[in-house]
């Protein structure tokens, strides 16, 4: 017998090796426009650069991330990055799995509940951000609604105070993304065999029993792949601040990336900002490496 | 066992109802703020104060024909913009990274390994850490706001999800086809553009709906990157962070997602699959 790997190949496939050259207009972009500004920011952020063009940049070795730490309002940036994170994906994995749970015996409502949840993901975070400061703004049309109704308690600015404005924030970011947890969530359950149910059926087990030692186990590589994904996308917050609140008031509200903009391009502290956004990066990379680990291995069958 | 079993179906249907009902409740809350874009479009701004949740009884189209009328908004401009970077992008993008990633899923030598590691790199990358470099080098170029370096940024922001997405593709597709090509003498660069590519259309649906529509929605890198005024920059700079003329607002919202509203309705399934096809392939 011949071994698969052994299979005599025509002579005429040795030209058939594809070409290095395939891959150079791809990998040329690429090393151009992303990796070599990568090295290039991290190069700038051990110097005081301003960005004036005519100064050359000054070599401060550590200087910047040793100033991180002295930062009130980095650190600032990086409670309010961390409180939003928390709270959205916490809330989206648990809301999306329950939802998704629901929608699994919904009917034909399934289809068009998973439509509308999936349609905010689907326009521009900018678009969807003015619909909500319409809504959370003093002059907006929440506060018209309580009017309406005579809950003059409920009037107020939802956007005016620092904690208020990281709530309502966290409420834009949970509307927007839910839908798509929730499908994540969706696909993963399908996944699991309905006669596995039917055993836990006849092995006595209820409802709970069912979700603890069936669902659960199963679609454990959904969940961590939900979670790491929410956990990447809210450490790199900006658009609904921007629009929300700007950062403000203050600069209550800003994000770690806003805070990086800010710095960068409205202070002109490029070497500072760079140095944050390394950092930034090193957080990033540790949750995309676990991610992308988690992704290419094997899902575990039962 | 037949009366457990009618207790389970019971239950199973009591289940159901409720679930149902849960399930409306949900989906019309989430879809309020929607709703309320769309109608209130049409309301002038006394109305839409006075009663915010009401169809519009008496519809104007003053909102509208504002944004899409005024010379200051220029609205036209905005859609150029914005069609060029997600057409060109996209399109250019899924040939460069098609191509690369079937040397790289074809290839038997070891650093091709490597490469496709180093192209997955830019995958763990927060954007945001380009932007200082890049502003700074096109600065110095004279390459703010130009629209084809623009392109050309946004294609490569998306190369690394692209190649990842057509290398798993690829490894699905039989060697035999392009095997028997050779052999009939075809060159590689035929062999790949008319009997490769033309089967990967599945994948390259999916790679176009993703990255087509995070370069029509991107709104950071235009602001930053050379201030050009796609639908999201021209909206922001438009609106201005502290207008309450949520009339003119709304009708901004309106038009500047009427193709994405309209793209969604035809193809919910393909949008749906393709936005999530990043976390549920691997």
């Amino acid at each position: 017998m011949r071994k698969k790997g052994k299979t005599i190949r025509p002579m005429a496939l040795k030209g058939n090796t594809v070409s290095f050259g395939f891959a150079v207009p791809a990998l040329a972009l690429y090393t151009v426009l992303l990796i070599v500004p990568i090295i290039i920011a991290f190069g700038f952020s051990f110097t005081s650069w301003n960005g004036i063009a005519t100064t050359t940049p000054k070599f401060i070795g550590f200087d910047n991330y040793a100033a991180m730490f002295q930062d009130e309002r980095l650190g600032n940036a990086i409670g309010v990055t961390v409180t939003i994170t928390v709270v959205v994906v916490v809330c989206v994995n648990v809301f999306g799995l329950l939802l998704a749970m629901l929608l699994n015996h919904a009917g034909k409502m399934t289809n068009v509940s998973r439509s509308v949840f999936f349609a905010p993901y689907v326009l521009s975070t900018v678009a969807i951000s003015f619909i909500w400061l319409s809504i959370l703004s003093y002059t907006g049309i929440l506060n018209s609604i309580f009017e309406a109704l005579g809950w003059e308690g409920l009037i107020k600015n939802y956007l005016g105070t620092q904690q208020e404005a990281i709530a309502s924030i966290c409420v834009v970011e949970i509307w927007r993304t839910l839908g798509f947890h929730m499908v994540i969530y969706l696909a993963a359950l399908q996944t699991v065999p309905a006669d596995l149910y039917e055993a836990c059926t006849v092995d006595g087990g209820g409802r709970w029993h069912k979700f603890r030692y069936v669902t659960l186990p199963l679609i454990t590589p959904g969940i961590t792949i939900s979670l790491l994904m929410s956990i990447i996308n809210e450490l790199r917050m900006y658009d609904i601040v921007k629009v929300l609140t700007d950062g403000g008031p203050g600069y209550a509200t800003e994000t770690i990336t806003y805070n990086i903009v800010t710095q960068a391009f409205g202070n002109n502290m490029l070497g500072y900002s760079s140095a944050i956004a390394v950092f930034l990066f090193a957080v990033i990379a540790t949750v995309a490496i676990i991610q992308i680990k988690v992704t290419t291995k094997k899902e575990v069958e039962y | 066992m037949s009366s457990n079993e009618k207790r389970l179906r019971k239950r199973i249907s009591g289940f159901s109802i409720t679930t149902k009902v849960i399930m409306l409740i949900a989906t019309v809350v989430v879809a309020i703020p929607l709703y309320i874009a769309v109608v209130n479009a049409f309301k002038t701004n006394d109305a839409i104060t006075s009663a915010p949740l009401a169809p519009p009884l008496q519809p104007t189209l003053e909102n509208l024909e504002y944004v899409l009328t005024n010379p200051n908004v220029n609205i036209g401009e905005m859609y150029f913009n914005s069609a060029m970077i997600a057409g060109f992008g996209t399109v250019g993008c899924i040939l460069l990274s098609a191509m690369a990633a079937y040397y790289l899923a074809r290839s038997r030598r070891k650093s091709s390994k490597n490469l496709y590691m180093y192209f997955l790199f830019g995958l763990m990358v927060p954007y945001v850490i380009v932007y200082v470099p890049l502003v700074t080098i096109f600065k110095y170029m004279g390459l703010m706001g130009n629209l084809p370096t623009l392109i050309f940024v946004f294609i490569s922001g998306s190369i690394s999800f692209s190649v990842f997405m057509f290398y798993g593709f690829i490894k699905t597709v039989p060697k035999e086809l392009e095997e028997a090509a050779a052999i009939d003498g075809a060159s590689p660069l035929r062999i790949f553009w008319t009997i490769i590519f033309p089967l990967l259309k599945p994948c390259t649906t999916t790679v176009a709906i993703f990255i087509g529509l995070s370069m029509w929605n991107d709104f950071m890198t235009p602001l930053i990157i050379g201030n050009v005024k796609t639908i999201t920059v021209g909206i922001y700079t438009a609106i201005g962070p502290y207008s309450s003329d949520w009339g003119t607002v709304f009708a901004f919202v309106l038009c500047g997602s009427v193709p994405i509203i309209v793209a969604y309705l035809l193809a919910q399934k393909q949008f749906i699959s393709g936005l999530t096809a990043g976390a549920l392939k691997g």
